[in-house]
Formats: C-alpha cells, structure tokens, sequence
C-alpha cells in the first residue's frame, strides 16, 4: 500500500496556489513513512498520468469551482468525480484529472483509491500568495489529508517545528539570496 | 450559407485558446485565434533578483516549466556575458531532450492520435492480422499477437460498459475517421504503451534536475549538479549508467514505435498534406551547444521567408545580431493599450479588454513579427531549416521517413515542400523525435567523455554590473523557438518578456491585417459536418497549443467546460 498526495495549481497566480501550499504545508508538520508520498505539481495537464500510474492511493489537492464562499473545504470521493461529463481537449493544459485518471486505469496501472480535496477560490489574480479564507482553508484541508492517510494504516507523526510556516518563496519580496550588489533604495515597482 | 463555429473551452473562471472560423461549402473561409487569459505573468519578475528568475519563470507554465527555466538563465548569462562550463552544457541539453521526448510522445499519442484513430472499430479487429501487419512495419517488440489482444480486450471492456469516460467526447464513426480497423489497433496499442516511454523520458529530467516538474539544478551560471566520481553523494559513475540505461530504453520506442506510427499515419491520410500550410515563414534557434561557450550547435538555427524552404538565412548562435533586431510585437489585435509593434526589451504589458471584435481586439496574445513578418515556429520549422542547410541528422531522418511513406503504398512521394502542411507538422515532430533519441545518447557521452577526462566543473560564478545590461536567451522548445528578453539595471530585472511559441504560432493579426500561423492554417481547411468539426482540432492539434499556462480548476458540478458552438 502506498499513498500520493499530489497538489495541484498555479503558485503565482493567487488562491490557485492552494494545492502546492497544502503540500508544504503538510511537508512541514508531519513525519511522514517512506510510502506516502507528497508531490507539488503545479499545472501539469496530460503530465499527471505519469503520477497517477502505480500509486495505490491518491489525495489530489485543488481548487475547484462550485457555489459558495472561498475557503470553503469539498471532498470528492472517487466515484463523484467519474460521473463527471469530459469534453473535447484542446491543450495539453485543460485540466486533466479526469481524463489522466481514466487513462491510468484503462492501462491497468491506475489507483482506486481516489478523493480530491478542493477549496473555492477567492482572487486569482497575478501574484503569489493565498487570500486569508484561503489560507485557513490550508489548515482545515491537511488535516482531511492527514485523517485520511492514517485510515489507510499508516502513522503520521506531527514535528516538534510544527507551527512553522512554510518556505512560500514567490510570495516573499526579499529574494531567496543575498543581493549580487546594491540596489537602489527604491526597487523597480513589482 | 456560411456558418460560424466557435471552438471554446471556457472554465468558470479562465479560457485558454478559443478558435473562431466561418465555414462555407466545406471549407474555412475565416478564422480567428483567441486567448481568453492574460499573459502578464512576467509582470511578476520586474524588480526581482535575476539568480531567482528562473524559479518564476518555470512556473509560467505547467506544461513546459523546464523550457522556461533554462531560456531565463540562458538570458541572464547573455545580458552578463557570462559563459558556463561544458559539463553544465551538456547537463541542461540532456534535461532539454528529456523533456522533449515526454512532451512530443504525449502529444502524438495522448493529446492527437484519436483525432486519427477511431477505437470503436477495435472489437472487430482479427488481431493475428494486426499482429502481422504490425510486424512487418517495424521490429517493435510491443507488436506481438498477445499485446494486441490483450488491448483489444481492454477496449472490448471498456465499450461494453457504454460509459466511454475520456473517450465520449471522441467524434467516432466521423467520415474523415478512414484507418483500417487493424491501423486502429495497433496505433492503440502504442498509446498505452506511450506511457511508459514518457515517464522514462520525464525521469531524465528528474534524475538531472532533482526533482520533475520544477527543476532544482540550475544556476545563473551552470548547473548545481556536483560531479565526483569518488562519492556516493553526487553525481557518480553510477548515476552516469542509470542515466544512460534510461536513454537507451527510450530509442527503441521513439523510433520503432512512434517515428514509424507517424509515417503510417502519413500515409493513410495523404490528403493532410494539402491543407494547413498556413505562414509560411519559418523560425528556428540554435540548440543544445556542444561546446562551453556555445559555438557549435547540434540543431541548427534560421530564418525562411516566403516558402523558399531551399535558402536559409543562418542564425549561428545565440549573439546573433539580426535576431535582436528583427523580433518585435504588436499590440493592434491584442487586449493591450495601444497599437502598433515594440521590440521586446522595450515591450509594454498594460492590459486593456474590450470584448472579442472581429475586426477589432480579441485576444491577450500578442503578434510577434520578424522583420515584421508573422513567423511558424515548431518542429517543422526545425526540420525545414535542419533540411535546407543540409544537417545531417536532420537529412538522415527526413528521407527515412519520406522512404517509409512511399514503401507504405503512398502514391505522391512525399517531399521537402510538401511537409508545409497539417501532416507535416505531426510528421516532423516524429522526424525531430527519432533524432534528439539518437542525440540523448551523444550529449550522454559528451558528458561521460568530459568527466573522465577529470573536469568536474559545473558553475562560474556570476557578476553583477553597475550599469544596465539586456541579454536574450533562447531554447528550441517542443512547441517551437522561444526566447526570454531581460533588461537588468543595478541587480534586478527592469523588464522581462517571454516570446513563446505559442505566441508565434497563436499571433492574432498584426496592423495591417496579417493573420497569424493558425488563423491562416485554418484557411480552406474542410469541415464536413459543421457540428463536429474534427477536421479543424487536426489543424490546431498539429501545431500542440500550449496556451496561458493557467489556473486549474475543476468543476465538481459537471457542467461542460469546454463547448463546440456552432452558430
């Protein structure tokens, strides 16, 4: 038995990087054993077979459109989401968890176990970083997450570092390194 | 009576590409591409430390996250004038194929084969037949009687629930749908096994890059790659074999499998040749250097203007002074304010939306011009100009595949001028295929080779200069020519634009009208039945749009998310 959980979302476009922070944010309090396994996808399209092929189980972190208020928190076992009409694909990009999910499964290496976690997003606007419903909504997703890694038998131990935030990088104005020489005391307007 | 179809995948939130075309007596009389997302993501760069712009720039897009990173480093080398070591080379340029092999194996199979392939014919297939006329196309082991049965039942199984899934959106039984039975299987087949073969080809980059999507490796300056062959920790003898056993696992399917699957296609459609050739002006950059300071290139780079796919204006390497000053983007059609064209390191990202007017604004896709002239970027224009200054890999894979499609009964050789077309757009990128396999392996001893001879060398460390600096850098991408421009003042980028393939290839108009490769692609493309108009996905399936690399959000609620309008 092995788990993937795989957050999905664009980390420089607002709320829809929701997914990817659930990721780290669960990279940063648990303990996790070697079989599960945390992946932050990004948008990866028709890419995500490749993930999906030989996991067992799978949690898919992502924001999802519906009726409500952002930061509301959805599960969706895996057999809501493959009553779910597919339409026509035009781009590697369209969204594709349905559709790399059947794929997976008609090759015979697909997961059965399948839920996807999703909030509503608030702004998606350029820029990274989550809105505050968003952000709490971060909280209430991994410990779903959480929950249901431990159903599957496996021990998730919380870090002592726990209430760390994670090291969301984009959204942080300073820049991961020392300056290479000074700059201006006003920086160009981002 | 002329009708108008919009092909238009809108979200709740967000649209990537929508297409517009007016049909009349069977054909495209019109066109238009759209897209419906701001591409401003570079907005976000402005100000910040030009070491880091890569992590962003990956992130441009989630589909060719590693393209963008490299083309960032490469520009803030070039604005530096800073020069990598070979080993750095040779590490980005074997990351480079991987990712191109995944991207063109996904695209040929998962993305575009069942616009070809028409799996409700599968059950009836007499699978020995298959399995014999499969052996005599290619020594592929994955053609066996076993293998295609075993497919056969899948797809018996997955008929025989009536719940087609995925594939309910497919326009089966459409009479441009016209491979035999036995074609439909076998080229089935080889879709599930493409997917091994991708994520063979995806964990070369993986191994390289520490981590796939969202390469770690890179530096301004090389690659953070430590190499000694003494040590368990990094990059050893070892990894060096794993490295090269999964290169050598990939060759047998890209060649045997896929670059023969695409002549077979070729061949059973030849009419796919007449239509779509669309601009023919035709942009590549030079590619994988072999060479620290990237002199001698193993895909070459040009310009042909107007067809005249026999003269090549030359682009040597990345310091090229005309490629500087020919590329410029234009704004008339496009949801900027203002109108006209700028280059790119002066270019201006001020969004201004109106709705979508015909003959107005109606897209957030800029006109990139050369020469002010619209361009086609893509594996064929790699090919095209690989052929013309009489490359030799490109030679070598080209007749192979010109051969091929003749010996399959095709009654029009196949030529040179003849690959501006639909099918030649699919046809090159199997061509281009076949030879970045035979090139994993050179760049692999390229490398090997270098080590051994005691340079473990991966990074110089960059220098900051006073005074403002630009620097362009470029990548033959999957999808075509891109190049980064990046203006660099006291430490931090004042102005960073992406010219995308995508943006080549999805040009709106320009000022004085000039449509861009798909719109003008689209022009007197059939259309048999204006509600299915599988013949027009074939055209813009052929050049693998990549749009606004996007949000991506699911809707729980199933409404259709994409929706073929016919009005």
């Amino acid at each position: 038995m092995s788990v993937t959980i795989i957050g999905l979302g664009n980390v420089l476009l607002g709320d829809d990087g929701f997914g990817p922070f659930v990721v780290e944010v669960l990279r940063r309090s648990y303990i996790l054993p070697a079989e599960v396994e945390l992946l932050d996808l990004g948008t990866p399209g028709l890419g995500l077979i490749s993930y999906l092929c030989g996991s067992e189980a799978v949690v898919i972190v992502d924001t999802v459109a519906g009726v409500g208020i952002p930061g509301d928190v959805r599960v969706y076992e895996g057999a809501d989401l493959e009553r779910l009409p597919s339409h026509p694909r035009v781009s590697p990009h369209d969204p594709a968890v349905l559709e790399a999910l059947s794929v997976a499964r008609l090759a015979g290496k697909g997961p059965h176990d399948v839920c996807l976690v999703g909030t509503l997003p608030g702004s998606l606007e350029l820029g990274a970083g989550l809105s505050p419903q968003v952000r709490a909504a971060v909280d209430v997703a991994a410990e779903i997450v959480r929950r249901r890694v431990q159903e599957r038998g496996f021990e998730v131990q919380r870090r002592e570092a726990a209430h760390v935030e994670p090291d969301w990088w984009m959204a942080s104005k300073a820049g991961r390194f020392p300056l290479p020489c000074p700059r201006s005391k006003k920086p160009a307007e981002l | 009576m002329t009708k108008r179809i919009t092909i238009d995948p809108v979200t709740r939130i967000e649209g990537h590409l929508r297409i517009d075309v007016e049909v009349d007596g069977g054909s495209v009389q019109k066109a238009w591409a759209s897209c419906t997302m701001w591409r401003g993501l570079e907005t976000i760069l402005r100000g910040r430390d030009p070491r880091e712009g890569w992590l962003f720039a990956q992130r441009f897009c989630g589909v060719c996250t590693t393209v963008h990173a490299v083309a960032s480093v490469r520009a803030v080398e070039d604005a530096l004038q800073l020069e990598i070591p070979a080993n750095a080379q040779y590490i980005r340029n074997l990351i480079l194929i991987g990712h191109a092999l995944h991207d063109h194996i996904v695209h040929f199979y998962h993305l575009s084969a069942l616009d070809w392939v028409d799996i409700t014919t599968v059950p009836q297939v007499d699978s020995a037949r298959a399995a014999s006329a499969a052996e005599g196309f290619s020594s592929w082991p994955g053609n066996s009687r076993r293998e295609l049965e075993a497919v056969q039942n899948k797809v018996k199984g997955l008929l025989a629930t009536g719940q087609l899934g995925i594939f309910s959106h497919g326009y089966w039984g459409h009479p441009a749908m016209r491979l035999s039975p036995e074609m439909n299987l076998i080229l089935f087949a080889h879709y599930l096994q493409a997917l091994d073969f991708q994520r063979k080809a995806n964990q070369v980059v993986g191994i390289l890059g520490g981590k796939t999507p969202h390469i770690q490796n890179l530096a301004v300056g090389g690659v953070m790659n430590a190499i000694n062959l003494n040590s368990l920790a990094t990059f050893n003898m070892d990894r060096l074999g794993v490295l090269q056993s999964l290169l050598q696992g990939l060759v047998p399917f890209v060649q045997e499998a896929y670059f023969v699957d695409a002549c077979l296609l070729a061949s059973s459609y030849p009419e796919w040749f007449n239509y779509g050739k669309g601009v023919t002006n035709y942009l590549a950059v030079p590619d994988l250097p072999m060479d620290a300071k990237a002199t001698r290139f193993d895909l070459p780079g040009g310009v042909i203007q107007n067809g005249s796919i026999h003269s090549v204006r030359s682009i040597k390497d990345w310091k090229d002074e005309a490629f500087r000053q020919a590329v410029s983007e234009d704004i008339t059609h496009s949801w900027y304010e203002g109108n006209g064209a700028l280059p790119p390191w002066k270019g201006k990202t001020d969004p201004y939306y109106t709705d979508f007017r015909d003959d107005g604004k109606y897209t957030w896709v800029k006109a990139p011009r050369y020469e002010g002239a619209p361009m086609q970027v893509g594996p064929l224009s790699n090919i095209l100009v690989g052929y013309a200054v009489g490359h030799p890999s490109t030679r070598k894979w080209t007749d192979a595949a010109f051969e091929r499609i003749s010996s399959y009964g095709g009654k029009e050789p196949v030529s040179a001028e003849k690959l501006q077309s639909t099918m030649g757009r699919y046809l090159a990128r199997a061509i281009r295929s076949a030879m970045l396999s035979d090139l994993a392996l050179k760049h692999w001893q390229l490398l090997a080779d270098n080590i051994l001879k005691g340079d473990a060398s991966t990074y110089n460390p960059p220098q900051f200069p006073a005074h403002e600096c630009e620097g362009v850098g470029m990548h033959e991408a999957p999808r075509g020519a891109l190049s980064h421009w990046v203006v660099i003042a006291k430490g931090a980028f004042s102005n960073y634009q992406a010219v995308v393939p995508t943006t080549w290839n999805a040009s709106p108009r320009d000022e004085h009208g000039i449509l861009g490769p798909y719109e003008s692609s689209l022009l007197g493309n059939p259309v048999v039945d204006p509600s299915k108009p599988l013949e027009i996905l074939r055209t813009v399936h052929s050049f693998d749009p990549c749009m606004a690399c996007a949000c991506h959000t699911l809707d729980p609620a199933g409404r259709m998310l994409a929706t073929v309008q016919v009005l």
